[in-house]
């Protein structure tokens, strides 16, 4: 056995000096001589066995009755094992546009809701650590470093802490995190099957929505999936308004369904929606204030089907989210010297998407998405929020490659109209890699 | 349909809602992350479990969504008998914190990995993904082991009668029938598998390891170039050339591999491709533990 392992152990040393000393030499040098140790290694492998066996031979009948084997793990542990799991996520992308100015109108969205930045971006870099505090508590804490304007800035995405095993199905969550309200708001941007959030998340939710507060979730004690749950918040982060108005919050509520069709058909179904009551939500990079009540309603399906059985060879998503928002305060925009106009009326948008995993590691994927404003008061008649009887619109379409598990590389198209007559043809490219700790595979 | 399946929803968790308080239940509910497992808990359970299969012998149970109908199976499962060794990080984690369930959670009694009942073949003290997609813990694909899905069996008993000790005898006599049965099982496998000797297999990826732990067959090349890394053409070229070389009896894949590569290399080499079940469901006629094992040593032998 111990020849067997020495002569491999010698040939994986060859290789490796090999393939370092010829790595700046000619590639196909490099690949037959690879081949040559692979066959080398094997044929050695097959004579080597067989002499094993000889001699096992020669000693007596082996005994291939197995015994049965216990565990020998010792149960000291390195300090090393209490470390959290700690991983990082590096993304980098490439945009060109048609246009040089993107105005999404009859909307006065937030500084995450404009159209990404032009030319090589490293757009956000993730490093999260998470563990088990002890037997009742997990936290996980999210930072981004997102490059704003020519500078590094340091975002606070997640710092939570999350109940183990409260039992009855419920889970209580506190601290910053990703709201559970519609289908993709819980989800990193890392995880999204396109480079870029569809148009009722940057119009609706500033892109995500992440807020400071409570949430509490029970799952039904149901033979299929039916959760119910919602939160109390601080109200900081967009569409709620101003981060340094302590005395407003925000509240959130949401139902949700889902179970299996067939084996190899899922789905999910929810309801959610998000209140606030905000002093001064500014949008349009400042220009554009309200004050008010805002309610966003969101209906979500997300639906995966493995038409083999197996989702890692081929699979189908279809995913659509319609949302629906309710105002009734005040709009300001400084820009158009409007004053401060009286607002009540709604807006609303949605989108469909749907992903082809045609081969392990290939996906395309195609998406519509849109939104819909009414007629404006004549306060704000040619003001941001005037969209002049134009719904903006996106249609986009995107190609995945990926190279194991942990690391991806897309293209897409995007042909936008977000304000009438303004065609804007975009081309993203974009990195995608993972390092550390293993993800979770969420639905 | 929405406004249906919401009706349902809401008349199913009212009824739910007394009839979980009042049932006292007769049956441990067992959540099995894979077929294998889901079989031994009900070799061993008998008729005081009712087990829940999370997946299916063609999922590769490495590649599991936390989907829906997942969760609600874990809220009321009294046991989660997993793999471990990192085989289900992906979404076990994910399903035992939102569940919300106390007793399963890792290290409480409800919570048994079947990587942790026994030691683990490969294990790696340095680990880089360059490497591929591995697990330090070691290679989890144990359950063809003969010996150690024995092992796990019978740790299984006594955490069963630890839940629920007023069955302790059933579940003794379970794991001593089953044992009984194994052993005997186990006697013929090996005598038979004595003509496996001297062969030699190309593998698609290294979830047969274990085989070689009690059959005297080995794995001479695998056709991912690295764990969980897609073969490449020039990677199967590669071994093209060693088979010319080298005596190998077959390729031998899975319910749940890719079989391009393996197609391909047995096209190019003339080889047989050997489908061998995996695990329990994996093919027609393996739809025990035991049958899994018969299965999988007919076909090896039929395959010369």
């Amino acid at each position: 056995m111990s020849m067997k392992h020495e002569l491999m152990a010698a040939c994986a040393a060859l290789s490796f000096v090999v393939s370092s000393s010829a790595f700046a030499g000619e590639n196909n040098d490099l690949e037959a001589l690879r081949a040559e140790i692979q066959a080398m290694r094997m044929a050695y492998e097959i004579q080597i066995n067989k002499l094993e066996d000889r001699i096992e031979e020669l000693e007596g009948a082996r005994d291939v009755t197995p015994t049965s084997v216990r565990s020998s793990k010792s149960s000291a542990q390195s300090s090393n094992s209490f470390n959290p799991a700690l991983s990082a996520v590096l993304s980098g992308s490439y945009s060109a546009y048609s246009e040089d100015e993107s105005e999404l109108a009859g909307f006065a969205i937030g500084e995450e809701g404009e159209r990404g930045a032009e030319n090589f971006s490293l757009g956000e870099t993730e490093i999260t650590l998470s563990a088990n505090v002890d037997d009742k508590f997990y936290g996980s804490t999210t930072v981004a470093l997102v490059e704003e304007g020519g500078e590094t800035v340091v975002e606070l995405e997640e710092a939570y802490i999350e109940t183990l095993g409260l039992g009855y199905g419920l889970n209580l969550k506190a601290g910053r995190f990703f709201q559970t309200i519609g289908y993709m708001n819980e989800h990193h941007a890392h995880a999204d099957d396109f480079v870029d959030r569809p148009l009722p998340y940057r119009a609706f939710l500033n892109k995500s929505y992440n807020d400071d507060g409570v949430e509490l979730s029970w799952l039904l004690p149901t033979d299929f999936y039916a959760e119910i749950g919602g939160g109390v918040f601080s109200g900081r982060d967009f569409p709620s308004g101003s981060p340094n108005d302590s005395a407003i919050g925000a509240l959130t509520g949401y139902g949700r369904i889902g179970g299996d069709f067939t084996d190899n058909l899922n789905w999910r179904l929810g309801a959610s929606v998000l209140s606030t009551d905000t002093d001064g939500r500014d949008g349009n990079e400042d220009t554009v204030s309200f004050v008010g009540d805002s309610h966003l309603y969101i209906a979500d399906l997300r639906a995966n089907w493995a038409p083999t059985g197996n989702a890692v060879h081929q699979e189908i998503s279809i995913q659509s989210e319609y949302f629906y928002r309710d105002e009734d305060g005040t709009y300001e925009d400084t820009d158009a010297g409007s004053g401060v106009v009286n607002y009540d009326d709604h807006q609303s948008g949605w989108y469909l998407q749907s992903l082809y995993k045609f081969a392990p590691q290939w996906k395309i994927g195609a998406r519509y998405s849109t939104l819909y404003t009414s007629d404006v008061p004549t306060g704000l008649v040619g003001t941001a929020l005037d969209a002049e009887g134009h719904d903006p619109e996106t249609w986009s379409l995107v190609g995945e490659w990926r190279n194991g598990e942990f690391g991806r590389l897309r293209a897409q198209y995007n042909r936008e109209e977000l304000s009438s007559g303004v065609e804007d043809n975009q081309v993203k490219l974009q990195y995608i890699m993972s390092i550390g700790a293993h993800g979770a595979h969420k639905f | 349909m929405i406004t249906r399946t919401v009706l349902v929803m809401i008349v199913g968790a009212l009824l739910a809602l007394p009839l979980s308080a009042s049932s006292a239940r007769a049956e441990i509910n067992i959540f099995a992350c894979t077929p294998e497992w889901g079989a031994l808990a009900s070799e061993i359970g008998g008729k005081h479990v009712d087990v829940y299969v999370a997946t299916k012998a063609t999922q590769d149970p490495h590649h599991i969504r936390a989907k829906p109908s997942l969760l609600a199976k874990m809220r009321s499962a009294d046991l989660v008998f997993c793999n471990g060794a990192s085989l289900e990080e992906g979404w076990l984690p994910v399903l035992l914190r939102k569940a919300g369930s106390a007793a399963v959670q890792p290290n409480k009694v409800g919570y048994f990995m079947a990587a942790d009942q026994v030691d683990l073949l490969d294990t790696r003290a340095h680990t880089d993904r360059s490497q591929g997609h591995i697990h330090p813990e070691g290679n989890p694909h144990l359950h063809l082991d003969y010996g150690r899905v024995l092992t796990v069996a019978e740790s299984l008993s006594s955490r069963l009668s630890e839940i629920d000790p007023e069955h302790e005898e059933h579940y003794s006599i379970r794991l001593q029938k089953f044992s009984q049965m194994w052993q005997e099982k186990g006697k013929r496998w090996s005598q038979v598998g004595h003509n496996l000797k001297d062969r030699n297999y190309v593998v698609t990826h290294s979830q047969w390891l274990y085989l070689q732990e009690w059959l005297p067959i080995h794995f001479v090349a695998d056709l991912e170039p690295k764990p969980g890394l897609p073969p490449t053409a020039q990677h199967l070229q590669s071994i093209l050339d060693t088979i010319v070389k080298g005596d190998i009896t077959g390729i031998i894949v899975g319910p749940f591999d890719d079989r391009q590569g393996a197609e391909w290399l047995s096209e190019k080499s003339g080889l047989p491709i050997i489908d061998l079940p995996f695990t329990v469901g994996g093919s027609d006629d393996a739809q025990s533990l035991s049958a899994l094992f018969d299965v999988t040593i007919s076909r090896l032998l039929e395959a010369e």
